[in-house]
């Protein structure tokens, strides 16, 4: 076995601002390969259907699904970590955030870890490290809007022996490496990078700055036989500086050479299609509208699915009158031009951020005995859209219905709305007053009587946000996130979906920016409270942090030193309780063939702080679920649904920790769950090497940083890697 | 070290030394293990008073310098920022040393500009979630060192 060290030349790659390392080079070629590889199908391309795990979400259906059922029902509590592989040194400080999914091909995982998004290679047997690549890339880095390690790589192979490992830096730019060796593929772009940044506009055709120009993403790349398809995001838009950033798009490169395929505008320029949709020529001075989630494809049909999100700014479109395509759309486009084949907008004139959270979902159904290819979106408003991925006609109805108008000057909402009609909502999407409210005792029930008064209620999601106020209203009450970035998955044996699910209410407002902080008329917050700036997890905390000036940060508000607290406005909580009835976050099923909700399941254990509750005390409260769980992803396979905690308990008779949790696919009832040190922070995956399946999770936060946790079955006889 | 503990690392030790005075040397260096261990076991937690009111008001200043801006004026987090007063903010942090709070303030606080505060910075900080928290004042600060603040348990609940 050989071990070399590898640095690759500043020469090669001259022409790149970066310094590219890869710190550890462990030829795959000797004897110490990491596994016998698995007989490959006649394409050459890595599968599921062999125990690998080739894609972010397993397929390019985005399903999460794989048919392993050596781990099942019987055995799952009696996992032991195989292995943990710590990611801290990745960087220069460790990270608490760690989100990646690895790929599994033929017994090696790659995924990304650390605060440097550096890429890694472990032996998925053993975890061992085979080999690490990492770009250094200074401000370019450190003013990016989406940091840290983000959701992991993507693989390609010709299926004759060139194996490449593609990512996206926090900096944007696409790198080719070599998937045995960690070596960046000098034929791929310039050096192995293409900059994603070139060809990056804002206002009108303006090419955004190559160094501190807004853009980055977490997602992987979607690669689709040579098509790799590559998405856009934009910093978190709740409280930004100016509606004229970015403008979002997808492109598509070939994975060979790294040269640009095609281009998607997702706020249409003069001439385009859709560009009618903003009025007053508001396209030309709007960004946004990203694509930050995994796009999905239909290799058969030759369509690309992406989730596209929302306009700047999230909450307040009074700059940008008009539905705002292809804001909180879903788009088909074509796998090889590009070209717009459909969209549907799920949400017209965005203003409550309801943008696509997951991976649209690819499922062979039968609806009323008739097979049907449909689309299935999961969203933060906890509907499913379920559409023909042919044509974007929806299955089942979605009708548009009358909803509020805002009466915040200068906006302009839609009158109507899609409201989806089957399935139905998988967690609450309304708040019903009062029976949704907390009741485990009358004085509860009564003091969150007295809280909601202070709240706009609406019978619908599209409830407008208000101005609010301490001395008066605060908010207007909106769904509080059901689906997030995780997504969900889905059976194609029992054409189940999966969603988790936040079951608690938001609240929306607004307030005048403080002088000088915005061109947006109005951003979130509440009128007699400091002014909070919304920044995002990846907002900042790269591994460049340290080198940037603090005069070089987007200028932040902070009240002046020694100014008294804000006084406390009512939140929505009663007594440091959820305002409303458990579950407070949830695993819902739903059967993809009726259209019907199969089984819905509180998900976490009761909060510590709910247990313990003195208002509770001798009571018996049910299992409530957590809030945080829209947060959370998961695995299905052959039998069970897979799923982590969204928060850290200490419940009697275990130590503290948070727990996975299997779950039987069939009927919800929980079969299993073990103890993890950390909430899990990444979506779960699994895989088989040499006969033995693995679960891995990334688990981390508060006093645990970055750790991808691996689980097996104990060999009889033989205790392995003990830990 | 609490009052209690002291006077409980008194007592032992006392003991150790009579056992000095029965001759016998390895039952000494068990007897100073046992001390230790018990030192540990008796560690005081943040319900024992481990900062004064002066520190939190120097915390409290810190915090709305450095951490205000994304935690918010209530310490009530943020649609992104975590919560650093409240039921998952003391969960998520029960049954752990104090240290490990700390630490992580240290190493990754302020967001945008991780390990820029100082050791005392970062203990001051500390003293202001306690305080927030409502985990009562007492009369000795909490230490800079990291070592003392591993004796000491982060406790959601009052024991």
């Amino acid at each position: 076995m050989s071990r070399r060290v590898f640095r690759i030349p500043l020469a090669v790659i001259s022409l790149v601002v970066g310094l590219a390392w890869v710190v550890v080079g462990l030829s795959a070629q000797g004897g110490g390969a990491p596994a016998s590889p698995a007989p490959r199908g006649t394409n050459g391309q890595p599968s599921t259907s062999r125990g690998e795990w080739p894609h972010y979400n397993a397929d390019l259906k985005g399903t999460r699904y794989s048919p392993l059922d050596q781990i099942n029902a019987s055995n799952f509590s009696k996992l032991e970590v195989a292995w943990r592989f710590k990611t801290d040194n990745f960087g220069p400080f460790p990270e608490y955030k760690l989100e990646g999914t690895p790929l599994m091909v033929n017994g090696v995982l790659y995924t990304t870890a650390g605060t440097r998004r550096s890429v890694i290679a472990l032996d998925a047997k053993t975890g061992e490290l085979i080999w690490a690549h990492s770009y250094r890339e200074g401000r370019r880095a450190a003013v990016a809007p989406r940091q840290l390690s983000g959701r992991g790589v993507s693989y390609w192979t010709d299926g004759k022996g060139d194996e490449r490992v593609l990512y996206i830096t926090t900096g944007y730019r696409l790198i080719a490496l070599n998937a045995k060796t960690g070596a960046m593929i000098n034929s791929f772009g310039t050096g192995g990078v293409v900059d994603l940044k070139v060809g990056v506009v804002k206002g009108v055709n303006q090419q955004i700055d190559l160094e501190t120009g807004e853009i980055g993403v977490h997602s992987t790349p979607t690669v689709a036989g040579n098509v790799v398809i590559i998405g856009a995001a934009m910093r978190e838009g709740a409280t930004v500086e100016t509606h004229d950033n970015t403008k979002g798009l997808v492109r598509a490169f070939d994975a060979r050479t790294g040269k640009l395929l095609w281009r998607f505008n997702t706020i249409p320029p003069r001439g385009e299609f859709g560009n009618d949709t903003w009025e007053e020529e508001s396209w030309a001075y709007n960004g946004n509208v990203g694509v930050w989630n995994q796009p999905t494809v239909d290799e058969e049909l030759g369509l690309v699915y992406l989730p596209v999100e929302t306009p700047s700014s999230d909450y307040y479109g009074g700059h940008r009158p008009g539905n705002n395509l292809f804001a909180e759309s879903i788009v088909a486009v074509d796998l090889k031009t590009g070209v717009r084949r459909w969209h549907y907008q799920l949400v017209h004139h965005p203003i409550w951020n309801f943008d696509m959270p997951a991976a649209p979902i690819l499922a062979d159904v039968v609806v009323d005995g008739k097979p049907r290819k449909v689309v299935a979106q999961l969203t933060k408003q906890a509907w499913v859209y379920v559409l023909d991925r042919a044509t974007g006609v929806p299955i089942w109805p979605i009708v548009e219905r009358p909803v509020p108008q805002s009466d915040v000057p200068g906006e302009k909402t839609s009158p109507t709305q899609p409201h989806v009609t089957k399935p139905p909502a998988y967690a609450r999407n309304v708040l019903k007053v009062p029976e949704d409210l907390i009741d485990f005792t009358p004085d509860l029930r009564a003091k969150a009587l007295e809280i909601i008064k202070r709240y706009k209620l609406a019978d619908t999601p599209f409830n407008p946000g208000i101005l609010g106020d301490v001395k008066g209203m605060l908010g207007a009450i909106v769904p509080g996130t059901a689906t997030n970035w995780p997504g969900g998955a889905y059976d194609p044996e029992t054409h189940t979906l999966f969603a988790p699910a936040g079951n608690t209410p938001g609240s929306r407002s607004l307030v005048a920016p403080p002088t000088g902080f915005s061109d947006i008329r109005y951003v979130s917050g509440i009128a007699g409270r400091p002014f909070v700036e919304v920044w995002g997890p990846g907002d900042c905390c790269s591994a460049d942090a340290g080198v940037v000036n603090r005069e070089n940060l987007p200028q932040r508000y902070a009240p002046p030193a020694g100014s008294p607290p804000a006084p406390p406005v009512p939140g929505l909580n009663v007594d440091g309780l959820p305002i409303v009835k458990p579950p407070y976050g949830l695993l819902a099923a739903i059967d993809l063939d009726r259209g019907e909700l199969l089984w819905q399941t509180p998900h976490g254990d009761t909060p510590d702080n709910v247990r313990n509750h003195p208002a509770l005390k001798g009571m018996n409260i049910p299992k409530t679920g957590q809030t945080g769980t829209a947060g959370v992803g998961m695995v299905v396979t052959k039998t069970l649904v897979v799923m982590g905690d969204a928060q850290i308990t200490s419940p009697p008779g275990r130590p503290r920790g948070a727990m996975l949790r299997a779950y039987d696919k069939k009927t919800g009832e929980q079969v299993g769950a073990l103890l993890m040190p950390a909430i899990q922070s990444g979506s779960p995956m699994t895989y088989m090497v040499d006969g033995k399946q693995y679960l891995l999770v990334a688990v981390s936060g508060g006093n645990y940083s970055g750790e991808y946790l691996a689980f097996a079955l104990p060999d009889a006889g033989q205790g392995g890697q003990a830990r | 070290m609490n009052h209690e503990a002291r006077e409980g690392l008194e007592a032992k030790t006392s003991a150790a030394q009579r056992a000095v005075n029965a001759g016998g040397f390895l039952i000494v260096v068990a007897f100073v293990a046992s001390v230790v261990s018990v030192s540990l076991a008796a560690a005081a937690s943040v319900w024992d008073g481990v900062y004064t009111e002066e520190q939190a008001k120097r915390g409290e200043e810190i915090y709305y310098q450095r951490c205000g801006a994304c935690h918010g004026p209530s310490l009530e987090g943020g649609d992104m920022t975590s919560a650093l007063v409240g039921g998952v903010f003391t969960s998520t942090w029960n049954d752990l040393a104090l240290s490990e709070l700390v630490e992580r303030i240290r190493i990754t606080m302020p967001l945008n500009q991780p390990s820029t505060l100082s050791r005392q910075q970062t203990v001051d900080v500390t003293a202001f979630l306690l305080k927030s928290n409502k985990w009562p004042a007492g009369e000795t600060e909490l230490p800079r060192e990291l070592e003392p603040l591993k004796d000491i348990q982060i406790q959601a609940i009052k024991p």
